[in-house]
């Protein structure tokens, strides 16, 4: 069985194949080697490795797999998911709320230009306030929201396009 | 006094509940429409709804949550901390209504709510206060003119305010106009009150604070200091007591301050006043908090006192039974505030469900949680999902007893700021005690999660694959399909923990 799985820039193809004796033979790009693996219930995993029990938590939520050791999480994402992005690709153009909140403040106007590290939008959430800044220079191309509206996670904000004008 | 409202939700309102079962009290719940579930509500023999889930419209509805007591035939309240716990008005709402306040007299709450007359009032009483701009002029240009004459860095802060809500630091003159407005907005806010004022900002300072205990008939007695340096955004995260940086020279300037700034506002109850402490070791009051803290637990550990035991024995007219004699506190405590935000992205909350939960247990391990498996974490309230303190004979033994505390808690569905925690107390800056309020900023500004698992992380998905068939077959790798195994997996047997 080949899975393969990402988290962040890292490509972790993992092959396992289960022996006669029960064990699994498990590669991954650092080589082979014989891990015993038992079930403790639907979401704990024991392994041993050489000897050394390590103990992880296995939860499956939407296509992405988040797993504990030791006091943290990883996610693994299938490496198929088109969601990954390569780190230092450009900032996207969409500026998201990264919770739900309300809007206190807009800053730009379509059609504005913004430097790096510009303002573009205050959030309120959990009682404290986010600004929103912008990544890069670029000019405001939409803005979806007004003060005072309550806005999801995820909702677009404004959208700009980066680079400065000739 | 036999039926205890407690006006709260989440960890605090569970721990109250306790506290007033073990005394043969009826703890009675409120909750908002987002909460009807949550792990307090059933904590308690009986609930009452008290409104849609922000908490302006619930937990901060006064007329609401006094309905609630009415309705549940309660004859006392218990606020908590946060929500109405230090809002003069409720308290006196509470008393008209004929309840008993589990707290201070209005009075005090009223003079010590309001930064300017509390600073007036312990100064009085020979307590150091901090250098400090009281009467904010409205207009702009005067108000940067009264900045530049304090001298920068400064420090604005809301004249309602608490828990670093509408705090902001201006180091020049320039930024000074932006902060304000935002300060004002958020003070605003959270508050219902724009008034802000500034004081000197120092910036090597530490946060030391004093718990008091006073009952009705005018004993005072202090429980000994707590570290609490260690913040973001002006919230504390790690606390600790002993200080590891009070000399006992130090120690009595500032329980002796404590005790005389308590009883300059004639304090009843359990109450903490803050310090601030130089690194030239000079302490300044900094503000009374009229109610049970966040991290009273380590004050519990090392002094075996009880404070909602407490708390609930002084409201109920009993004399103080504590002496300083009685309070030699014994070994070491560390609280650590387990919140869900993400470190690496300026500790933004990450609200969501949390599917997985496994705290940990053992020998001087507390956990005061308010969560529980298949519970959510709202954007309407604090993110913070538990305390873990843990007390030790020293403080090593203490700090190594935390890390491991930590290493076995395990939730999945929200980011968390464990691994982070674990940073800060493995960091040698903390291991040496040298703690400060900027320890995050200096120490660990550029945090991100190591990923040293993340292979064999990898292994175990794949072997949990491997193992869990049924789990995961079919379906296009799509949605798991709904085993009896995974629908439980939302509720934790046996019922809240």
């Amino acid at each position: 069985m080949q899975l393969n799985y990402r988290s962040g820039s890292h490509a972790l193809p993992v092959t396992v194949r289960r022996e006669a004796g029960g064990e699994f033979t498990v590669t991954t790009g650092a080589g082979a080697q014989t891990i015993a693996a038992t079930l403790l219930d639907t979401q704990t995993i024991q392994l041993v490795i050489d000897g050394r029990p390590v103990l992880a938590y296995v939860v499956r939520l939407g296509d992405a797999r988040h797993v504990w050791i030791d006091g943290q999480v990883y996610v693994l994402t299938p490496e198929s998911s088109a969601a990954v992005e390569h780190a230092g690709a450009l900032a996207p153009p969409q500026i998201v709320a990264p919770m739900p909140g309300k809007v206190l403040q807009v800053l730009v106007e379509v059609g504005q230009q913004v430097a790096e590290g510009d303002g573009l939008v205050i959030v309120e959430a959990m009682k404290m306030e986010h600004r929103i800044i912008a990544a890069a220079a670029a000019t405001v191309r939409a803005v979806h929201i007004g003060a005072g509206q309550m806005v999801d996670g995820g909702a677009i904000l404004v959208e700009l396009e980066y680079g400065t004008p000739a | 006094m036999q039926r205890i409202l407690i006006a709260n939700r989440g960890e605090i309102a569970v721990r109250i509940a306790r506290a007033c079962r073990e005394r043969g009290l009826t703890p009675l719940a409120i909750y908002s429409e987002a909460d009807a579930t949550a792990p307090h509500v059933r904590a308690a023999d009986a609930a009452a709804c008290v409104g849609p889930p922000p908490s302006r419209e619930s937990y901060l509805n006064i007329a609401a949550v006094l309905d609630a007591a009415r309705a549940l035939g309660a004859d006392a309240v218990h606020p908590g901390y946060g929500f109405l716990a230090e809002n003069a008005e409720f308290a006196e709402a509470v008393g008209k209504a004929g309840l008993i306040f589990i707290g201070p007299p209005v009075e005090a709450i009223r003079v010590m709510g309001d930064k300017t007359r509390a600073r007036q009032t312990v100064a009085a009483a020979g307590v150091p206060v901090v250098p400090a701009v009281e009467d904010l002029p409205v207009d702009a240009a005067a108000a940067e003119r009264a900045a530049d004459a304090l001298g920068y860095p400064v420090l604005i802060k809301a004249a309602a305010g608490g828990g670093g809500k509408g705090m902001r630091v201006v180091r020049n003159a320039a930024e000074f106009r932006a902060a304000r407005e935002a300060a004002t907005r958020e003070a605003l806010a959270a508050f219902n009150d724009e008034r802000v004022f500034l004081e000197r900002y120092f910036e090597r300072a530490r946060h030391i604070e004093v718990q008091v205990l006073a009952d009705a008939h005018g004993a005072i007695v202090h429980l000994g200091e707590r570290e609490c340096s260690i913040q973001r955004r002006h919230q504390k995260i790690v606390e600790e007591t002993p200080s590891p940086g009070v000399s006992p020279a130090l120690r009595d300037a500032l329980t002796t301050a404590a005790v005389a700034a308590a009883r300059s506002v004639a304090y009843v109850s359990a109450g903490t006043v803050e310090f601030l402490v130089t690194d030239a070791d000079e302490p300044y009051f900094l503000e009374m908090n009229t109610r049970l803290q966040v991290e009273h637990p380590i004050t519990e550990w090392v002094t075996g006192v009880d404070l909602v035991h407490a708390q609930l024995r002084i409201a109920a007219g009993e004399p103080l039974w504590l002496t300083p004699a009685s309070l030699t506190p014994r070994g070491h405590a560390i609280e650590c505030r387990v919140y869900a935000e993400d470190p690496a992205q300026q500790f933004l909350p990450s609200p969501g469900r949390v599917v997985l939960l496994r705290e940990p247990q053992g020998p001087g391990i507390r956990v005061d949680s308010g969560i529980a498996a298949g519970g959510d974490v709202t954007v309407y309230y604090d993110p913070m999902l538990s305390k873990l303190s843990v007390w030790a004979a020293d403080r090593d033994a203490a700090r190594r007893r935390l890390i491991a505390a930590l290493r076995s808690y395990a939730v999945v569905g929200v980011t968390t700021n464990i691994a982070f925690l674990i940073d800060v107390l493995e960091h040698p800056a903390f291991v040496s005690g040298a703690t400060h309020t900027h320890f995050i900023g200096e120490h660990l500004a550029s945090w991100c999660a190591a990923d040293g698992n993340v292979e064999l992380a990898a292994i175990a998905a794949a072997l949990h694959t491997a193992l869990a068939p049924a789990a995961t077959a079919a379906r296009g790798g799509q949605h798991p399909p709904a085993t009896p195994w995974q629908t439980l997996g939302a509720w934790r047997l046996g019922g809240a923990g």
